[in-house]
């Protein structure tokens, strides 16, 4: 959710969530005096990316709850809701993400990055291994769906390439 | 203690884990394989990971990907149930190499334990009485001068065998010089080793197994027997304590033997000593060095969380019990109910529509199946254990009868109506059986009143 420019009526946000909560409706938007507020649930990132993606929603594991109090469990089919972009790369493996070759170092990619088959996206990490992902195709990076140094599953989606 | 423990494993005994592990407070790590996402002990586990494919090799026989799934969960210790990577002594060795512990015992013992000649020399070497045998015979006089040592009937057996090759019975003297050179030429032809040697054949032997637990410091008890004869293509169905075979004597005369031998090999662990056993003899057949699926009947007629006691041992707790502290109260059965044919014995895989779980006094069900549960055809056909506990065997079988005339599981075949015809059966009640009994009387009889 982008936030430039000046601060939103704080007030005005927690009225529309409790709204939302109350309508249970996923979205509410408004506009005001030039202003424009947006409120969301259960919503992906993607979506505020592109219109034209599918919903690629980062699944929300359960390995992710490793730190803190574990969440209850959503029962079954949890994270099975997205809808796979065909140019979306999966994790062949569990372990941990990297997204750039060394700690310092740029990032392997960007989104927006032209990426050429074969070309590395990002690092996974298993068994003190480093384990190079490439990419299955040449494209362009619309999403990237894990944050550096993040534990993935297998199957778990990593990145979106399109075609170009 | 451990903090946090992952469990290699899936179904009914992932969540068997699970439940010992919340007792003991520490925290739980599921993995599973793209198949079992939806599967309870995926949901029960305060955390999951999914760890591959479906195929058991990608997945739960997929070391890499467990270790790695302890590395980002951050799990001090692995329990892998039984089967999978239970008695793999690479996983154990693997995991040590990593910081992780392995719950089970030591890398050595489940080798040789899984080398099921070196585990017969092993046995016999720490007391525990194995089939009578010969060493290699060379000629007719040197047979059957042994075979009247071993008593007839005897198995001429290939030295180099296995899978019932070059392997021959002789019931009396008459029979054992053709038996002999017929052996030697199958051995000879298939091994390319004429050597043989006699070994005495059971024929209507009972299984019965112990139950022992050790600490690795040489200390280590026995928790009883199971009689777990009745089976099919050496798959169990059907268990329990105690033995109707055993009298208290016997009972107590091969549990000291076991205890003694685990106490010699330092064993650490939950551990069973399987046998034949006829006549009033026991001949070891193998040690299993894991938990077992009818541990549970153990588990009700002493009263021992039997997981509890595996996890605080590999926690590096000494043995907290002592020998005279272990009762033997009433009497347990467990019946494997399995998605399968009760005729056939086909696999049934499919979605459960309805599931309900029969309850009450003595009833305990251990199982991940629900309704609206797909069982995935990539794996066993287990989908759950009824153990019954009474005081008797009457009130055992009573109680049993009950319990299963409640159990529904619709949408899939299961072996339920296999185990109330069962019960009906006189030979059954009266717990006269032995390890050929059950298929016999399926060949003869079917499945009685599901026809």
């Amino acid at each position: 959710m982008s936030k430039q420019g000046g601060s939103f009526d704080k007030d005005l946000i927690r009225e529309l969530a409790a709204l939302l909560e109350e309508t249970g409706l996923t979205e509410i938007e408004v506009e005001h005096d030039g202003r424009r507020i947006r409120v969301a649930r259960g919503v992906n990132l993607t979506t505020t990316l592109t219109t034209d993606l599918p919903q690629a929603e980062p699944r929300e594991s359960a390995r992710a709850k490793g730190d803190g109090p574990k969440p209850a469990k959503r029962a079954a089919g949890q994270g099975e809701e997205f809808i796979v972009h065909p140019g979306t790369v999966t994790s062949p493996m569990v372990g941990t993400a990297y997204r750039a070759p060394e700690p310092g170092a740029p990032p392997f990619i960007e989104i927006g990055s032209k990426v050429t088959a074969g070309q590395t996206l990002l690092i996974i990490e298993a068994m003190k291994t480093m384990n190079q992902i490439p990419s299955p195709r040449a494209g362009t990076v619309i999403a990237i769906l894990v944050e550096d140094g993040q534990p993935v599953e297998y199957g778990e989606p990593l990145a979106v390439i399109e075609q170009r | 203690m451990f903090d946090k423990i992952l469990i290699a494993n899936r179904g009914e005994i992932a969540l068997r884990v699970e439940r010992a592990c919340k007792e003991l407070g520490v925290a739980t790590v599921a993995v599973h394989s793209t198949a079992d996402a939806d599967a309870m002990h995926v949901r029960l586990a305060d955390e999951s990971v999914c760890i591959g494919a479906p195929p058991a090799k990608d997945s739960y026989l997929n070391i890499p990907a467990i270790v790695a799934a302890c590395e980002i969960t951050g799990a001090d210790a692995v329990h892998p149930g039984y089967g999978f990577l239970a008695e793999n002594a690479r996983f154990a060795e693997i995991l040590e190499e990593h910081e992780i512990t392995f719950i089970g015992p030591t890398a050595e013992h489940v080798q040789l334990m899984g080398d099921k000649i070196q585990a017969k020399i092993a046995a016999q070497q720490i007391g525990i009485p194995v089939v009578p045998g010969s060493g290699p015979v060379d000629d007719f006089d040197e047979a059957k001068r042994a075979a009247r040592e071993i008593g007839y009937p005897v198995l001429v057996k290939a030295a180099a065998g296995g899978g019932g090759r070059g392997m021959k019975l002789a019931l009396s003297e008459d029979e054992l010089e053709p038996a002999l050179l017929t052996a030697r030429n199958e051995a000879k032809a298939a091994f390319g080793d004429s050597t043989v040697y006699l070994e005495k054949y059971l024929t209507r032997p009972r299984h019965i197994e112990v139950q022992v637990l050790g600490d690795g410091r040489g200390n280590a008890i026995h928790l009883g027997e199971r009689d777990c004869s009745l089976q099919r293509r050496h798959q169990k169905l059907w268990e329990e304590a105690p033995s109707p075979a055993l009298n208290e004597n016997e009972r107590v005369r091969i549990g000291e033997i076991v205890a003694k031998a685990m106490q010699a090999l330092s064993y650490r662990g939950v551990g069973t000593v399987e046998f034949l056993y006829e006549a009033g003899a026991f001949h070891f057949i193998e040690m299993n060095t894991r938990l077992q699926v009818e541990h549970t009947v153990t588990e009700m007629i002493t009263g021992i969380d039997l997981v509890i006691e595996q996890i605080r041992i590999a926690a590096g707790a000494p043995l907290s019990l002592k020998q005279e502290d272990i009762p033997f109260n009433g009497h347990a059965i467990e019946c494997r109910i399995n998605a399968e044919n009760p005729q056939t014995f086909r696999p049934s895989p499919g979605t459960i529509t309805h599931f309900h779980t029969p309850g009450g006094l003595g009833v305990r069900v251990d199982s991940g199946a629900y309704a609206g549960y797909t069982i995935p055809p990539y794996y066993d056909s287990l989908i759950g254990k009824l153990i019954v506990h009474a005081r008797t065997r009457n009130e055992c079988l009573m109680r049993l009868k009950r319990a299963l005339g409640e159990f529904v599981v619709d949408g899939i075949e299961t072996t339920i109506p296999l185990f109330t015809s069962l019960i009906a059966e006189p030979d059954i009640v009266n717990g006269n059986y032995d390890i050929h009994w059950l298929e016999k009387h399926l060949a003869k009889h079917g499945t009685r009143g599901k026809r």
